[in-house]
């Protein structure tokens, strides 16, 4: 076997020098993007938190627990309605509602693991495909449409900003954009900042918890770890809300930054569900930070498929032979592709690649077991 | 009385387009185990086939056989060159190069024929799509005082044909004889020298084609073809192949009807509760109660496994 060009110890000096470029970038990102930004942009990259968060949600229930579910537009769903119905009806904040629509996702999540208990693989997918397809048309139900609205939907769900409003500044720099114009949208680019955080922060505590370790046993062979005394329908149950529960808050958001919610728009159809799963194994099923490529990348190639759609001469000379003829936006089959591509030579998505390309350039050396503080004299490199 | 006959045969004919795709999901999952979420995409791409013939004023039986052999053709395809390589990794692979399936036939029949509902003046010579037997609004019989169209009964009077020929194929032929020794045993059909792999590519054209006959025949009680049309008719097919077990062809065929006529019954009987928005109820409910109370189906076999 080839050596490996370099190697860097974790938690030595490179890799805190990598660590650190990183964070610096991530940081630049965010503070550029709501100041200097423009509001397409902006709203991209709202697009783009909305796709990170019930990607991330997924990844805990499919990527660690190995549970399929296409239904999470569902949980979506509820999050959406759940901040336009209280807030137009019982007057709420949005951000009250946020705890409120992650409890409601959470109880319907737990009650749709009871049949999952039972209902394995492929049979799951089936329900959570069905209950995808169920929820539109329930929203739409004659005997529910003094709630939600029916086809219609909910105006004016989300914050009324108004004269009364306080504009916040500092040196005349405007954090939140103009609070009083509707549509403040830096002030919606930090609420999806922290949605995005809190949700990241969630699956990374459970992962790396000690039920994120019987989630791991269960996904790769449940018999032994219901023999080691892993106690499956608590946990499958509890996975299932917490994941369920975080899609709920993007639905928030996506209410939120819309201002209004029907039966039809967002990712409340099934097709958002089918949308967050195929972003989630596009970035890395199984990874913290898969699923959030996969939503950058998703929405960066759908703003190019529908630029090129508005005019083909920009589309890229090597595309142009395939996909100029084709009659709606190429971000769908795009996507398709590449999924259907990745079996093939990457199953765990986009991060899996990497971390197998990379491994043969550079090693990374895991610290010692039982060093925790950042001794990097003692840390031995392990001859491979 | 009659409006019990009436829905009754509108029910039978809404399950037989079910029991046509609930035959191919079955007919791939009891050869290789693997739940084709791209049925309906790919029934729904033949559909197109079928239409796009019709534009070019080909009648619509000749259409039809055409359509059919296109989705065998895409049905065979498919297992050869996506399914069998991704097979070997995972079942979970599988189960997303189905749903890349199901995203990249949606997308290129938009990308072919536009998304706009189809026939539309704008672009189409059709009025409508045709369907196989009388559908104009004088095209009914009156039994015991019933309005029954006829369409319905014609429908359904082939999906039992259909039936009774795929029986034959089964338990007669050699093909059939050698499918069913895949499905029951893999490994031994592969070393009483059956060519395994042609089968299954046999069975994937088998079941594409006759969910191409479903999508055809539903375009056709809906006299249009859009991009939206199959997710529904999909999820019921899976719950007919639930109801009757995942193996049992036989079964996907009682089930469908069977659902069909609760689905109709149902919305019809109660309407005000159940309505047109909920009748997609009934095959969650059937779905998630079959697979509580027996996973195996009423005519499926139960997996005993050995520890």
């Amino acid at each position: 076997m080839k050596l490996p060009l370099a190697t860097i110890k974790s938690g030595g000096a490179a890799s805190w020098a990598i660590r650190i470029a990183v964070a610096a970038a991530v940081f630049a990102v965010l503070l550029w993007v709501p100041t200097r930004g423009s509001d397409p942009t902006i709203g991209y990259c709202l697009d783009a938190f909305v796709l990170m968060g019930a990607a991330m949600s997924l990844n805990l229930l499919l990527g660690f627990t190995g549970q399929i579910s296409i239904g999470h537009s569902a949980f979506y769903g509820i999050g959406a309605y759940t901040t336009a119905i209280f807030v137009t009806r019982w007057h709420w904040s949005p951000f009250q509602t946020m705890p409120m629509a992650f409890l409601i996702a959470f109880v319907v999540g737990v009650l749709v693991s009871l049949p999952a208990l039972r209902i394995k693989g492929v049979y799951l997918a089936l329900v959570t495909l069905a209950l995808g397809l169920v929820f539109p048309q329930f929203i739409k139900w004659p005997k529910v449409e003094w709630l939600t609205g029916g086809a219609k939907g909910i105006d004016k769900a989300g914050f009324n900003f108004g004269r009364h409003n306080r504009t916040y500044s500092i040196f005349g720099w405007k954090p939140f954009g103009d609070m009083r114009a509707n549509g403040a949208l830096p002030f919606y680019f930090w609420i999806g900042v922290g949605i995005v955080v809190i949700t990241y922060l969630v699956c990374r505590g459970v992962v790396k918890s000690r039920v994120g370790r019987s989630l791991i046993a269960i996904r790769d062979n449940e018999t032994a770890a219901a023999v080691m005394g892993v106690n499956r329908a608590v946990t499958k149950g509890i996975v299932f809300g917490l994941s369920a529960g975080l899609c709920s808050l993007v639905g928030c958001l996506g209410t939120i930054r819309t201002n209004n919610v029907t039966p039809d728009s967002g990712y409340i159809t099934v097709l958002g569900g089918i949308t967050f799963l195929i972003v989630m194994v596009i970035g890395g099923a199984g990874s913290l930070w898969g699923p959030n490529i996969g939503a950058v990348l998703y929405i960066f190639i759908s703003v190019q498929a529908s630029n090129w759609s508005n005019d083909s001469s920009t589309m890229p000379f090597f595309l142009r032979p395939f996909l100029s003829w084709s009659k709606v936006p190429v971000g769908d089959g795009i996507f398709a592709i590449l999924l259907i591509a990745l079996m093939f030579v990457a199953p765990f998505g986009l991060v899996g690649l990497w971390r197998r390309l990379s491994a043969k350039a550079v090693a990374v050396v895991p610290r010692p077991f039982g060093t925790a503080s950042v001794t990097t004299s003692s840390a031995t490199p392990v001859a491979d | 009385m009659d409006l019990f006959l009436q829905r009754l045969f509108d029910g039978l004919s809404d399950g037989s387009v079910y029991a046509l795709l609930a035959l191919g999901i079955v007919i791939i999952y009891r050869g290789t185990g693997h739940l084709n979420f791209a049925q309906g995409e790919m029934a729904l791409f033949c559909t197109y086939v079928v239409y796009q013939l019709g534009e070019w004023g080909i009648p619509l039986v000749p259409a039809l056989l055409l359509g059919m052999l296109v989705g065998f053709a895409l049905g065979v395809t498919t297992e050869v060159a996506l399914v069998r390589p991704v097979a070997k990794k995972s079942t979970f692979a599988v189960f997303i190069v189905t749903i890349g399936l199901f995203q990249g036939l949606n997308w290129l029949d938009g990308a072919i024929w536009g998304d706009q509902v189809l026939p539309n003046s704008a672009v189409s010579k059709q009025q409508q799509f045709p369907s196989l037997f009388p559908n104009k609004a004088t095209d009914f019989w009156n039994i015991f005082g019933a309005g029954v169209r006829i369409e319905s009964v014609g429908i359904f009077a082939m999906v039992m044909v259909l039936t009774g020929l795929l029986f034959l194929l089964f338990n007669k032929t050699k093909v059939g004889l050698a499918m069913n020794s895949v499905a029951s045993n893999p490994e031994s059909a592969r070393l009483v020298g059956i060519p395994t792999n042609r089968v299954l590519s046999f069975s994937w054209g088998l079941a594409a084609a006759i969910g191409a006959l479903g999508g055809v025949v539903f375009a056709g009680q809906n006299h249009t073809v859009n991009m939206s049309m199959m997710f529904g008719v999909f999820i019921y097919a899976s719950a007919a192949a639930t109801l009757g077990g995942f193996d049992s062809p036989g079964g996907a065929v009682l089930g469908g009807l069977i659902l069909g006529v609760i689905q109709n019954m149902v919305a019809g009987y109660a309407d005000v509760w159940v309505g047109q928005q909920m009748k997609i109820g009934v095959a969650f409910v059937v779905i998630v109660g079959v697979l509580l109370v027996k996973p195996s189906g009423l005519f499926g076999t139960s997996k005993v496994e050995r520890v």
